[in-house]
């Protein structure tokens, strides 16, 4: 651990040099520079629309996202990658500010390459998520924005956590981020269980993202899939949601002349 | 106003159905001035006497034609102070249609918006109808428009061409193509057979 | 929301969407309003001044066309609209009108579009309206040109309108495409992306 100065300000880093504001105790005073002379505020608009998930099940852990980057209503990207392979056996996603999620991953990408380096073996999640948690903590207050899920396999099994700029660390089963989280909740939450096969899971995850860009206007463009299993992490595929939609609607369409039929049968005896 | 002695309509039916109000009000008319207007194919006329009380007055100081919009014009018999008021709300009600429409106030437009208030002059309490009778002459849509207007707030059209209309106050005539000439000379040999007549 | 001129046609066309900001309520959220057989008005805003500056236009134009016994021009319905709006300057309705026709008796093609208090404006190409109006400057720059024919114009309005949703978050979900022409207006529903 190492000690540096900006300013007058001290922040204990590991290995890191970030520019910090040059006055005491910036997460309280940086907050004064968010207003204007009439208390307006004037805050820095960043990335804030996604929808990502994440869920444990019987086969491993499935991460599902989205991949438009907004800068208010403006669509900067519609092919953003909101999923990063921090290592083979070590995925993360991206919601909130996305140049302070793809900073921090890379910071942390290169985190666990050192412990693999220093240690001869791979790093735990828990411990990886951790060192996340700690460094954005350092930041807090600061104007950080940021909400992700570390997805791994390691020697205890499939893991999922809970990462965010506030400080919050937890470990879950199931887990939505961003501006369409709560449309991808109302999906997951009422197709999840444990027992999900491997393709169901897939599905799943994919349905919950899709009918999350339908309704969140900051999220959409592409769906990727993402299975953590024992062998390290698979990419399943890339959908356009264009596609999905008028798939989807085609079995609704379907599944509303199977029903007609089968009432039809069943009025008929 | 409604406090007061006068607010309610002094216009009232008589047993036989008549509005004597507004018989008073075409007998101050007729006490007037003639006037007269002149569809023609190609434009109208309207005329009237220009003859005041004393030879003391500046006769540039009698306006009794008036201009309400480029393409409308107006004149009277009967009472000038009634009739000029009318002219200050039929200016108004051109320029507020122009505000509204971007567009000049079709002459039929005017007309009639200029009778309703005659008509209110009728029904409305502590006010008496107007002592005038209008002759308003107009050109849009390519063809000139002519038409009277009574104190009760009655409006009649000139007859389209072929056919040319005289209207003088009271009196109403047709004649067969008539162009703007002969109808500028037929007027000023009506006005001066009726006041030869007087 | 946007509105082209054409060679003797004009087009309208706007998305379908109906929301409050992110949240996505109605993709049949209709914007776009006759006003008579060769007249249309778009009001992109906020949905109930949409549907309340929609029914004070018709009561003011039926009012209209009952008093003067003719039908009102895209021009005089213009003036009209802009001063329905400046009457509520210092409270304004939440609209963005665009305006597309031909007029009734010369069937010479009008468009126009205003601010939210009614100051007009009168190109000669096209006009745009609503929340991807930045986007839609950038293609109807680049993708109109004089004289378009029906056919093409409802080609370029709709590749114009189609292409700059992919860069706006909130406008999409479904697209109307209305081009008028003397003697028939074709309305034409796009198939867009639903995200």
């Amino acid at each position: 651990m190492r000690t540096i100065c900006i300013g007058c300000v001290r922040i204990s880093q590991n290995n890191l040099e970030l520019g910090v504001p040059p006055f005491a105790n910036p997460s309280e005073n940086l907050a004064r520079f968010n207003k204007d002379e009439n208390g307006r505020e004037i805050k820095i608009k960043f990335d804030h629309g996604t929808t990502t998930l994440g869920f444990m099940y019987q086969g491993g852990v499935v991460l599902a996202v989205d991949s438009r980057a907004t800068g208010g209503q403006f669509i900067g990207s519609q092919t953003m990658k909101k999923i990063v392979e921090i290592n083979d056996f070590l995925l993360g996603t991206l919601a909130g500010g996305a140049a302070d999620c793809v900073y921090w991953d890379r910071v942390l990408a290169k985190q666990c390459r050192m412990y693999e380096l220093r240690n001869r073996e791979r790093i735990s999640v828990a411990a990886a998520s951790k060192l996340m948690a700690n460094m954005v903590y350092n930041y807090k207050g600061m104007g950080l924005s940021m909400g992700m899920m570390l997805a791994g396999w390691d020697k205890r099994g499939p893991q999922l956590y809970y990462v965010d700029s506030e400080g919050t660390r937890t470990p879950g089963k199931v887990f939505s981020v961003g501006s369409g989280s709560i449309y991808a909740f109302g999906v997951l939450d009422s197709g999840y269980k444990w027992d999900l096969k491997d393709e169901e899971a897939y599905d799943l995850g994919r349905r919950s993202i899709y009918h999350a860009t339908h309704r969140d206007a900051y999220s959409g463009g592409i769906v990727r899939v993402y299975h953590m299993t024992a062998n390290g992490w698979k990419h399943i595929d890339n959908n356009d949601c264009n596609d999905l939609h008028y798939k989807f609607q085609e079995e609704k369409e379907d599944l509303g002349k199977y029903n007609t039929i089968i009432s039809y049968l069943c009025a008929l005896f | 106003m409604s406090t007061e002695r006068y607010s309610f309509s002094l216009t009232t039916f008589s047993p036989s159905g008549k509005l004597v109000q507004i018989e008073y009000a075409l007998a101050a008319v007729a006490a007037g001035a003639p006037s007269v207007g002149i569809k023609a194919s190609n434009g109208v006329v309207i005329a009237t006497e220009n003859k005041h009380k004393s030879i003391l007055y500046d006769e540039h100081s009698v306006h009794k034609v008036e201009m309400i919009t480029k393409h409308i014009g107006m004149i009277y018999s009967g009472m000038g102070p009634d009739y000029r008021l009318l002219v200050k709300q039929a200016r108004k009600m051109a320029q507020q249609y122009y505000l509204v429409y971007q567009e000049p106030i079709p002459t039929v437009q005017l007309v009639q918006r200029v009778a309703a208030v005659m008509q209110e002059y009728t029904q409305s309490g502590g006010v008496r109808p107007f002592g005038v009778s209008l002759l308003i002459c107009g050109w849009d849509n390519d063809r000139p428009y002519l038409f009277q207007c009574d104190p009760s707030g009655r409006i009649s059209l000139g007859r389209q061409p072929p056919w040319a209309r005289i209207t003088l106050t009271g009196r109403r005539f047709w004649k067969r193509d008539l162009e703007l000439d002969d109808a500028v000379h037929t007027a000023i040999l009506t006005l001066k057979k009726v006041l030869r007549g007087k | 929301m946007v509105a082209m001129k054409g060679e003797n046609c004009v087009s309208i066309a706007a998305d379908r969407r109906f929301g409050i900001q992110a949240q996505t309520i109605a993709t049949d959220f209709q914007k776009i309003f006759q006003m008579g057989p060769h007249l249309y008005v778009g009001l992109p805003g906020l949905a109930t001044d949409t549907q309340t500056v929609m029914e004070k236009l018709r009561f003011r134009k039926n009012l209209y066309e009952l008093k003067e016994n003719r039908m009102m021009s895209p021009k005089v319905f213009s003036a009209m609209l802009s001063n329905m709006l400046y009457e509520k300057r210092f409270g304004p309705f939440f609209v963005e009108p665009v305006v597309a026709g031909l007029d009734p008796k010369t069937h010479e093609p009008f468009i126009c579009n205003m601010d939210l208090i009614g100051c007009i404006n009168l190109p000669n190409d096209f006009v745009v309206g609503g929340t991807a109006s930045a986007q839609l400057y950038g293609m109807c720059e680049a993708l109109w040109e004089p004289n378009l024919g029906p056919d093409d114009l409802f080609e370029t309005t709709s590749q114009a309108l189609l292409n700059a949703f992919d860069r706006d978050a909130i406008s999409g979900w479904g697209a109307t495409v209305y081009i008028i022409e003397k003697d028939k207006v074709t309305i034409r529903n796009l198939k867009t992306r639903m995200d």
